[in-house]
């Protein structure tokens, strides 16, 4: 595209505008960067290094903050004297577990949602769209008057279905959309080849395999982070990391080490994940509203 | 069988029956799906969907007209839970911090999540900047509110020393004072929440029509001029979707709050939510909780129906169907 290249000339002013756009990148980078470093490090610290600072005003001093031996005893103790393996493992279940349940499902109903008119569908997809948008302490509270009824709380099983509250609608809001784009003669053609409805069903889902595999991945980053669910509802048998980390800030004595080192543990996996799903990363977070 | 072979224009699409049907395909080829098949594949969803909100919604109504888990038992007692809260002070003073903590967040991050794609469009490390930029979101609100607690920690947090360094705080930790508090808690949303309205920004400029921006320029427009005129008006829907969804988000999520003050100190950061959270699960008042779970829910259900028509704008159209 020769359109591409807008002739520019390179004037004092747009010198200093270059000079003053790389200064605010940096200063973003740093200011993004620099407390997820400040945590990486600091769950490798002892517990008297992690207190050192050097005195008000000292900024000459600032390398103290790397004058530490490192050490993995935080992390040998969330795993060997706590019990995060099994918080790590609630997690993977309660997260995973609904994750699963809501695209399987929702795939089903947007697929059908996509193909189908009838009256009533806006409302019907209101009420979806409530659903999810709903404040969650607000679901908590009649939640867990039902959950309690039926020896829900402190359960995966309980989890699951709270996470599915938020991951069921998002999956059958979103989704359609992806089956919207799919036309119709595809499942038409397969139809006509003698296959059943349901085989024309599964015909077409390759074709929507990478959108279904990413939002698989961001109900599963969606229900891992959440906190307030997973402190009431898990409490007792189905901790998950957020909460166990939460609880590790007790009054008298705050293990700041360990509580970084759960910060990771937590939190490099989802990392990982975003940037799997980078490319969908802006449709998801947007329910479907703008695409990259 | 008439071979009814009409060349329908691309999205002529009738319904018959609810059934979809292509115009332009041979009558043989429309086969007509039973709609009950599709009824069929979307009633699971439909169910377990109905189970976990419409059921509880309608809990949530009986307890908030009962005194739930009183020791005479659920009795009923009407519209009383709603009456209290007229008269609660904690009440409108949790919506009114909800407002302001929201507005703030939102006009911050608009303010520095546009510049930063303003900056960012086109730029050489757009692809890596924006990647690293985005990390924040991925974590837990709750640990990015343990991770700052811990910055802000007036003995030993390294931002607190910073601040105390450059003479903008002294001893009390910004999170420690009832001025400063609420900074604190607008400062952790926009670190961990800007790059969203970054990434939306930018899928917005990527649509920007290049030729009338150039066109512009020809005629003699400054870049500034150029960005009010053509690009802003473009821009304009995704950041409309971009402020909804944080708006929302504000008062779906009090993780970040009760990590960094709960609520604290001297309820200056008490948003809503946080004070439902106090009295439902602190306090156990389950029957005044409720009364205020249905006015938040209320209030976002309103929000939602706003936010559904900002959705059908033009923003969720395909990029390679325009331009």
């Amino acid at each position: 595209m020769a359109s591409r290249d807008v002739v520019t000339y390179k004037t004092p002013l747009s010198r200093l505008l270059n000079v003053v756009i790389v200064i605010f990148l940096a200063f973003y980078l740093v200011w993004t960067v620099l407390p997820l470093f400040l945590m990486f490090v600091s769950s490798f610290k002892d517990l008297l290094a992690a207190f050192q600072l050097p005195p008000v005003g000292a900024f000459s001093q600032i390398g103290l903050f790397f004058d530490f031996a490192p050490t993995t005893k935080h992390y040998y103790n969330l795993f060997y004297n706590l019990d995060f393996s099994t918080y790590l493992m609630n997690s993977i279940i309660a997260a995973g577990g609904s994750a699963v349940v809501s695209v399987v499902l929702g795939s089903m109903a947007a697929y059908s949602l996509s193909r189908v008119d009838f009256r009533g569908k806006g409302d019907l997809f209101f009420w979806i769209i409530s659903t999810r948008m709903a404040p969650v302490v607000a679901v908590l509270v009649p939640l867990y008057a039902i959950f309690r009824g039926f020896d829900l709380i402190g359960t995966r099983t309980g989890l699951i279905l709270a996470y599915t509250t938020f991951n069921l609608p998002f999956a059958i809001w979103i989704l359609k959309g992806f089956f919207d784009n799919v036309p119709f003669a595809i499942e038409e053609a397969s139809m006509v080849d003698g296959s059943t409805r349901f085989q024309a069903f599964r015909a077409i889902l390759p074709l929507v395999a990478p959108g279904i595999g990413a939002f698989i991945v961001l109900c599963v980053l969606f229900a891992w982070n959440d906190f307030l669910f997973a402190s009431i509802i898990g409490s007792g048998g189905a901790k998950t990391l957020p909460p166990a980390t939460r609880e590790l800030v007790q009054p008298q004595n705050i293990q700041w080490g360990s509580i970084m080192a759960a910060g990771v543990v937590t939190t490099v996996p989802m990392m990982f994940l975003g940037l799997l799903i980078r490319r969908y990363l802006v449709t998801g977070l947007t329910m479907g509203a703008v695409r990259e | 069988m008439t071979q009814n072979i009409s060349p329908a224009p691309e999205g002529a699409v009738r319904y018959v029956d609810g059934a979809k049907v292509l115009d332009y395909l041979p009558q043989v080829f429309n086969v007509k799906p039973s709609s009950s098949y599709y009824f069929w594949l979307m009633a699971p969803a439909l169910i377990v969907l109905a189970a976990i909100s419409i059921y509880p919604f309608f809990w949530l109504i009986w307890m908030s007209l009962h005194n739930v888990g009183s020791s005479a038992g659920d009795t009923f007692v009407g519209l009383k839970n709603f009456e209290k809260l007229l008269t609660d002070d904690k009440f409108w003073i949790g919506w009114g911090l909800l407002f302001k903590y929201s507005a703030f967040c939102m006009f911050f991050e608009i303010a520095i999540g546009v510049l930063l794609a303003v900056i960012l469009n086109g730029h050489r490390f757009e692809n890596i900047l924006v990647t690293v930029f985005l990390m924040p979101m991925m974590m837990a609100p709750a640990i990015a509110g343990l991770v700052w607690y811990y910055l802000f920690n007036s003995t030993f947090g390294w931002y607190h020393w910073l601040l105390q360094s450059l003479g903008i705080l002294g001893e009390t930790s910004i999170i420690g004072s009832t001025d400063t508090a609420m900074a604190a808690l607008i400062i952790v949303d926009i670190w961990q929440w800007t790059p969203l309205i970054t990434l939306i920004t930018l899928a917005g400029m990527k649509r920007v029509p290049r030729d009338q921006l150039e066109a512009n320029m020809v005629d003699g427009a400054s870049a500034f001029r150029n960005f009010v005129a053509i690009t802003l008006p473009n821009i304009y829907p995704f950041l409309l979707i971009g402020i909804m969804l944080r708006f929302m988000d504000n008062f779906r999520f009090i993780d970040v709050i009760l990590a960094l003050t709960g609520g604290g100190p001297a309820e200056s950061t008490k948003v809503l939510p946080v004070y439902l959270f106090d009295v439902s699960f602190v306090f156990f008042k389950l029957g005044r909780g409720a009364a205020i779970a249905l006015t938040l829910l209320i209030v976002t259900i309103i929000l939602c129906k706003l936010l559904v028509r900002v959705f059908e704008g033009p923003a969720s159209k395909r990029t390679d169907m325009g331009s």
